[in-house]
C-alpha cells in the first residue's frame, strides 16, 4: 500500500508527466506564463483544483450511476474552480485582475478531467488525492520552469526583480505569444532527448 | 421487477445529480456571500487608491488609513456629464488648497474597454498623474502601462500629447514614451489622455 | 475612435491579430492531436466555428438577462459549461436526424468540442472585456475562424515535413509546437494592419 502510493506519487512528475508526455492541459496556464508571479498562483490553483477533484470523485465513484458520470465530474471540477476564483477576487485582486478568464479555464483543463476519468474513477479516495496532487505538480513545475525563462530573457527579472541590470536588452518576443510555443518545444526536446539516452 | 429497474435507470440518476447539485451551489454560495463584503471593499479601494495615486498623494499602506486619507482629503462631486473627484492638499476638505481635480477617462482599449483616472492640476491644463483602474490589455505587452514608469511621466504634462518610442525618455511638455511591441495599446492610451484633456477643458468651462 | 469597439474590429481582430489559438493558446490539446490530417481539422475547425459563433451568442443572453439580474454572476463558470455541453448534445441529435452527411462530416468531432477550452474561453473573454451582444458574436465567429485557419494551416504544413528528417527528440508535439510559434509570428505581422476602429 504505501509502496503503491509512493508510486502514484512519483510516476506523474517524470515517465507520465502531464505536460510533456502526454501534452495535455497547457491551453488554461500557457497564456499566464510570461510572468512566473501569476504563473504560480495559477499553479496552485490547478493542484488545489486536481487534488480536490480526484478526491471528492473517488468518495462518490460508487453512488454515482455511469450516464451522468461526465456531469457529475464537470460539476465538481466547476464548484473547486470557482471556489479558486472567488478566493482570488477576495484577496488578490491584482492577480486575479490579470489573471482574467483563465481562472475559468481550468475548468476545461484535460489534466483535471483525464486524472478523474482515468484514476480516480476506480481507485480509493486516498489514493486519488495523492494522484492528484501529483499530476498538478507534474504540471505545475513545468509550466514554472517555462515561466522562468520567459520572464528572465523577456523582461530580464525573476518575479519582478531587476536581475540583469541595465545592460540587458530584452526580448520581447517572449512576453510575446510566440515565446511560449519555443520554449516549451525547446524543453519537450531538452527533456525527450534526455529521456532516450 | 420492472418498477425497479425503471427507477434506478431513470429516477436516480437525477435525484443524485439534484443532490449533488444542491450541495455544490450551496457550497459555493455561501462562500461568495462569505466574501462579498471584502470584495466590495476592495472594488471601492482600488478607486480610491487611483485618485490618491493620481493626484501625488502617497498612499498609506494600510486599508484602514487609505480610507481615512481619502475622507479626509479628497471630496466627490457629482455632476450630471459625470463624477469629479476633489483632491485637496494637506488640511483636507475643509482647510486645504485644491491639490487637483480628477475623473474617470474611460475609452476602447485592444481588447476592450480602459478606464483610466486622470487628475488635472487647478489650472485643468496639466496632468497631475494618472491611474489605471480598469484594462484587459495583453500581459507583458499593452498591459505594461500600469507600470510605474509609464504612469509616472505623465506628471506635469499638457495634453494634447504626442509619443514617442520606448526610452527616448521624452522631456517636453507635450511628448510621452511608447510601449514597445504594444503599438496599438499605445495608440488608444494615447487617445484617452487627448480626450482627458478636453473634459479637462470643458471642467474649465464650466467654472471649476 | 470614438468611445465604441467596432464589431468589424472584434471580428478580424479575433481571427488575426489575437487569435484565439495562436495569441492565447486555447484549444492546444485538441489542436495537436487533431491536426495530422487536413480532412479531419477541417471538420473539427468548422464544428468550432458553428458551435463558437452560437454559444457565445446564447452565453450572453443568458449571462445578461439571467446571472447579472438574479445577481448570480460568479456561477457563470458552471452556467456556460452547461449551456456549451447541452447546446453540443442538441446539435449532435439534430445534425443525426436531419442529415446523415453531414453527421458523418461533424457529428464525430461534436462531443470533442465541449471539453476545448477556446469555446469556453471565447465566453468568458466576452463577460470580462464587456462586449456588447453584436461584439460578442462577431467575437465568437471570428475566434472560430481564426482557430479553423489555423488548425488546416497548421495540418497542411505537417504534412508537408511528413517526409522530414527531424531531431528525435523533436518529432511529435515538439515540432508542432515550433511550427505554431512561428505561425503566431506570422500572424502577429497583421496587428498593424487592421486599425478599423
Amino acid at each position: 500500500m504505501a509502496s503503491k502510493a509512493v508510486k502514484t506519487l512519483i510516476t506523474p512528475l517524470g515517465k507520465e508527466n502531464p505536460v510533456f508526455v502526454q501534452i495535455l492541459g497547457i491551453c488554461s496556464t500557457l497564456a499566464v506564463t510570461n510572468k512566473l508571479e501569476n504563473t504560480i498562483v495559477m499553479v496552485l490553483g490547478v493542484i488545489f483544483t486536481t487534488t480536490l477533484s480526484s478526491f471528492t470523485f473517488s468518495i462518490l465513484r460508487k453512488v454515482i450511476p455511469a450516464r451522468i458520470r461526465m456531469m457529475v465530474e464537470t460539476l465538481i471540477i466547476a464548484t473547486y474552480v470557482i471556489i479558486v476564483d472567488i478566493v482570488l477576487k477576495a484577496y488578490m485582486p491584482e492577480i486575479w485582475q490579470q489573471l482574467g478568464p483563465y481562472v475559468g479555464l481550468i475548468i476545461t483543463n484535460c489534466i483535471v478531467m483525464g486524472r478523474m476519468e482515468a484514476f480516480a474513477a476506480s481507485n480509493p479516495p486516498g489514493l486519488s488525492l495523492i494522484d492528484g496532487l501529483a499530476s498538478g505538480i507534474g504540471y505545475g513545475y513545468v509550466l514554472l520552469i517555462i515561466a522562468f525563462f520567459r520572464e528572465l530573457l523577456g523582461s530580464g527579472t525573476i518575479l519582478g526583480f531587476s536581475v540583469f541590470g541595465d545592460w540587458w536588452t530584452n526580448w520581447s518576443i517572449m512576453v510575446m505569444a510566440p515565446g511560449a510555443f519555443f520554449v516549451l518545444a525547446i524543453f519537450i526536446w531538452v527533456v525527450k532527448g534526455r529521456m532516450e539516452e | 421487477m420492472k418498477q425497479v429497474s425503471f427507477f434506478s435507470e431513470r429516477i436516480k440518476p437525477v435525484i443524485i445529480m439534484a443532490v449533488i447539485t444542491i450541495i455544490c451551489i450551496s457550497l459555493v454560495s455561501g462562500i461568495h456571500l462569505s466574501t462579498q463584503e471584502l470584495v466590495i471593499a476592495n472594488e471601492g479601494l482600488v478607486l480610491k487608491k487611483a485618485v490618491l495615486y493620481a493626484a501625488g498623494v502617497e498612499i498609506p499602506s494600510g486599508n484602514a488609513e487609505v480610507n481615512e486619507l481619502y475622507e479626509e482629503r479628497v471630496e466627490e462631486q457629482m455632476d450630471e456629464s459625470g463624477d469629479v473627484y476633489i483632491v485637496y492638499g494637506e488640511g483636507g476638505s475643509t482647510g486645504g488648497e485644491i491639490e487637483a481635480y480628477a475623473f474617470i477617462a474611460p475609452g476602447p482599449g485592444l481588447w476592450g474597454e480602459i478606464e483610466m483616472l486622470a487628475a488635472f492640476m487647478p489650472d485643468l491644463k496639466t496632468f497631475a498623474g494618472i491611474d489605471f483602474i480598469k484594462q484587459n490589455e495583453t500581459p507583458g505587452l499593452g498591459a505594461r502601462i500600469t507600470e510605474a514608469w509609464f504612469k509616472e511621466q505623465l506628471r506635469g504634462k499638457q495634453p494634447p500629447l504626442v509619443m514617442n518610442p520606448e526610452g527616448t525618455e521624452s522631456s517636453a511638455s507635450t511628448e510621452i514614451d511608447a510601449i514597445t511591441g504594444a503599438s496599438r495599446t499605445s495608440d488608444f492610451v494615447l487617445s484617452i489622455f487627448n480626450e482627458a484633456g478636453l473634459r479637462a477643458a470643458e471642467l474649465e468651462k464650466e467654472g471649476m | 475612435m470614438n468611445g465604441e469597439l467596432l464589431p468589424a474590429a472584434v471580428f478580424f481582430g479575433s481571427i488575426f491579430t489575437g487569435n484565439i489559438l495562436l495569441s492565447n493558446y486555447l484549444g492546444m490539446c485538441s489542436f495537436l492531436s487533431v491536426s495530422k490530417e487536413i480532412k479531419t481539422s477541417t471538420g473539427l475547425g468548422a464544428a468550432v466555428i458553428f458551435v463558437m459563433a452560437v454559444t457565445s451568442l446564447l452565453n450572453w443572453i443568458v449571462y445578461h438577462y439571467l446571472l447579472i439580474p438574479l445577481g448570480l454572476e460568479y456561477l457563470r463558470f458552471i452556467v456556460f459549461i452547461v449551456v456549451i455541453a447541452a447546446f453540443v448534445q442538441l446539435v449532435e441529435m439534430i445534425i443525426e436526424r436531419v442529415s446523415e452527411g453531414l453527421y458523418a462530416a461533424l457529428g464525430i468531432f461534436l462531443p470533442l468540442i465541449t471539453v476545448n477550452c477556446a469555446i469556453l474561453g471565447v465566453s468568458l473573454f466576452m463577460v470580462i472585456r464587456d462586449y456588447s451582444l453584436v461584439n460578442s458574436f462577431f467575437f465568437g465567429l471570428g475566434s472560430g475562424i481564426g482557430w479553423f485557419l489555423a488548425i488546416i494551416a497548421m495540418a497542411g504544413i505537417r504534412k508537408k515535413i511528413s517526409g522530414a528528417k527531424i531531431p528525435k527528440g523533436l518529432e511529435g508535439p515538439g515540432i508542432t509546437l515550433i511550427i505554431a510559434g512561428m505561425m503566431a509570428l506570422a500572424f502577429m505581422g497583421f496587428s498593424g494592419m487592421i486599425n478599423i476602429t
